[in-house]
């Protein structure tokens, strides 16, 4: 059976390829950041996306409530977005419109937004606010780092991580092993603990998703070089540290789980919270998962070990923070809840809540930073002057792509033998030294 | 045989009787097997492999959404409700649920509907760039959703739909059509067109032919079909995520990735947020398997 085309078959056909065409065609329109934004009347709703959405949706539930009993005329519409894909969220609203008014920016994407022009500077706003001065020093210069626009700052940061070397004191004490606070002794008890045959390991290493930073961190850690770069070459790929990741890949199925070459942080934290392994290197964020595994008597976290030279070296943490939108319609409003989450108060709240170091140094003297002990210890020794810290390039707009996607196959095939550490190391150092001569022939730096 | 059958059932019957009976059935030890079948372990010993490799990840999460927190357990007990209970209610899984439900719904509907008529006018009616069309909606599964987010962001902006489900829907819809066209198109041409000739000699309209006549036949089809559009819009992560900035319009996979943090992960509630996530998804399979399997290899072969 064959039907011609009728004419209203035609007239169907004509308004739905003009329908798809106009469609299309709007977009073709702004450019999403929403240009420059008002300051608007201090009053009425903004919206604020969490960064971390899920985890910390309690907290922050709490703070807005405060902050809307202290500021009645201002609603806030909280939005929490899976960690995961909140770059790509924000990618997306900065190239097709929607950006929040106030939104949690982690320094590791922060350029990236920057460059995009989506963050409006608020070193100003700072300075004539109650958060003047109350900021912890370091985090403000890791921020203006991360921003990658000289003295300029683009978010206000809340709180900061820190690597911490987590350990079963039940199996050191058992194994009458002695707290792993030098390299030596890590790797001491990353053999002792293991027993294969009976799947007890000493150590489980991160191959997967997010292993680039630790890895780097084990390598400045041992190496004991304090500074990323020498002139406007890394010294990632200098042999002091291709030595030292050798050694520490050299423990992949010797004293670690096999099935470690996939671990992204949430299956190392699972397996070391449910198995019988004896290290776990993984930040101050996963305390409470451990708490609530193992119970308060059964490990420990302490920061990175010390090296062969007598001082601790390690990379720095991302900061987080609370960035303002250049769209936003409302900044009054929007710089108002952004000061009363970075108070003193607000900040403590969060900050006890993800066991993370506050940015607001009153609530870093809190009672309960002490009460908690990895915490403590992480603070303690970034203030002592105990450590040396190794900044990461995270105001390089490529950071992302070299230290994820580009990068993490390469160390699986690292940590398989199919590559060497000197390989693997040139490769990122190659990557990365390209990545800063492209930055600075951008004006910057 | 016979006789000695009867002596040896105890029937007592003569031996004339046992004669004129009918020839008894073979006797069978357990079920027969020809020459060229494989012994039944060459199937079970695979399939059960397969389904320890299966399962095992299954049994693994409702392990831990069922077994208290910080237990080591690797059997489900003693049991815990725990989990369910933080997902469902202080998570906000119950919204994330309905939600997910109607963006399933719709777009199954919507896919169902419209992949009906585009299936038809494909099967039924010639026209000059058939082929091309043809190749077009062939060609638009090689293209990832991904690609297309910006573009359909700033469509949806336009159209004031953003934080609406009508936005999932829609691009759910669009992306599922051009594979349920081309199923139930090859549905419809199985269908023989005679069959819609003698509804039209009997007076029948286009229309009341096709549903009278046709649409009965295509349940398998529409079934699959449907089912395909449900389940891939009940998983579907990206455009929930992108299209909706509400927490109260979120959906069940946007909601599941909230559970994992930045450093920290709640793996009973992920568990338990993976079984709430899996019910409706298990119901629908359980329940169409046979026509889904049956509309799948009827629609696949025919072009």
């Amino acid at each position: 059976m064959k039907n011609s085309k009728t004419y209203r078959g035609r007239t169907v056909a004509t308004v739905s390829v003009a329908a798809v065409l106009a469609l299309t065609a709007t977009a073709c329109g702004d450019d999403g950041s929403g240009g420059s934004g008002t300051e608007g009347s201090g009053k009425g709703e903004i919206t604020f996306w969490d960064n971390n959405g899920g985890p910390r949706t309690a907290v922050w539930t709490e703070i807005i409530k405060d902050f809307e009993a202290k500021n009645p005329d201002i609603k806030v519409k909280y939005v929490p977005i899976p960690i995961a894909d909140v770059q790509s969220k924000y990618d997306t609203a900065i190239a097709g419109g929607g950006l929040p008014d106030v939104g949690g920016v982690g320094t590791a994407y922060l350029s990236n937004m920057v460059s995009q022009e989506a963050l409006e500077p608020v070193g100003d706003r700072i300075k004539d606010s109650a958060l003047n001065g109350k900021l912890v020093e370091a985090m403000v210069e890791s921020v203006k780092d991360a921003g990658g626009r000289g003295e300029e700052i683009y978010s206000v940061p809340t709180s900061a991580n820190n690597g911490a070397l987590w350990y079963r004191t039940d199996l050191f004490e058992a194994a009458g092993l002695d707290t792993p606070d030098t390299w030596a002794k890590f790797y001491e008890a990353a053999d002792k603990l293991t027993d294969a045959d009976n799947n007890k390991f000493g150590f489980t290493i991160r191959g997967g998703a997010g292993s680039i930073a630790p890895a780097i961190d084990a390598a400045y850690g041992q190496s004991g070089i304090t500074d990323f770069w020498d002139g406007d070459r890394t010294t990632l790929n200098d042999p002091k540290n291709v030595a030292a990741l050798e050694k520490y890949t050299a423990l992949f199925k010797k004293t670690t789980p096999a099935a470690d070459v996939n671990n992204d942080f949430t299956k190392m934290v699972a397996q070391w919270d449910t198995g019988t392994i004896g290290m776990l290197s993984h930040n101050l964020g996963s305390y409470q998962d451990h708490l609530k595994a193992l119970g308060k008597d059964k490990f420990a976290g302490i920061p990175n070990p010390i090296g062969d030279g007598g001082t601790r070296v390690q990379v720095s943490n991302p900061v987080d923070g609370l960035g303002l939108f250049k769209s936003s319609e409302n900044k009054t409003a929007a710089w108002k809840f952004i000061e009363f989450a970075a108070s003193h108060a607000s900040n403590s709240k969060w900050n006890e809540s993800a066991g993370a170091i506050p940015a607001n140094t009153e609530a870093a003297r809190d009672p309960w930073i002490s009460a908690t002990e990895p915490t403590a210890l992480a603070a303690k020794s970034l203030t002592d002057g105990s450590t040396k810290i190794v900044e990461l390039p995270y105001y390089l707009p490529d950071w992302n792509n070299i230290s994820k996607a580009d990068n993490e196959p390469e160390f699986q095939k690292l940590l398989l033998g199919k590559v060497t550490a000197k390989a693997f190391l040139d490769k990122l150092a190659g990557e990365l030294n390209a990545a800063q001569a492209e930055w600075k022939e951008r004006g910057n730096g | 045989m016979t006789a000695a059958l009867a002596t040896h059932r105890g029937d007592g019957l003569p031996g004339a009787l046992a004669h004129d009976a009918p020839p008894p059935a073979p006797v069978r030890r357990g079920r027969e097997r020809s020459f060229d079948e494989p012994p039944r372990w060459q199937i079970y010993l695979p399939l059960g492999i397969y389904l320890v490799f299966t399962l095992v990840p299954f049994y693994w999460m409702f392990l831990f959404a069922v077994r208290p927190a910080g237990s080591t357990s690797l059997v489900p007990w003693p049991m815990t409700g725990e989990h369910f209970s933080k997902v469902w209610n202080e998570r906000s899984f119950a919204l994330f649920f309905q939600n997910s439900m109607i963006v399933g719904v719709c777009t199954l509907l919507a896919t169902t509907l419209v992949a009906l008529a585009g299936g038809y006018a494909l099967a039924r009616f010639d026209f000059k760039i058939k082929n091309l069309f043809m190749l077009a909606l062939l060609c638009s599964q090689f293209i990832p959703g991904a690609l297309m987010l910006v573009p359909l962001f700033e469509i949806f902006k336009n159209l004031q739909m953003i934080n609406s489900l009508g936005s999932v829907i829609i691009a759910e819809t669009v992306f599922q059509l051009p594979l349920s066209i081309i199923l139930i198109s090859g549905f419809i041409k199985n269908v023989p067109v005679t069959l819609e000739e003698a509804a039209w000699v009997d007076g029948c309209s286009r229309f009341h032919a096709f549903r009278a006549v046709v649409l009965p036949l295509l349940r398998p089809g529409l079934i699959a079909v449907g089912s395909f559009a449900f389940v891939h819009s009940w998983n579907h992560f990206l455009f929930a995520l992108m299209f909706l900035s509400e927490q109260d319009k979120q959906t069940i996979p946007v909601g599941l990735n909230t559970l994992i943090g930045a450093d920290s992960v709640d793996l009973g509630a992920l568990a338990a947020g993976g079984v709430i996530a899996a019910v409706p998804v298990v119901i629908v399979f359980a329940f169409i398997q046979k026509w889904l399997i049956t509309g799948f290899s009827a629609g696949a072969v025919k072009g």
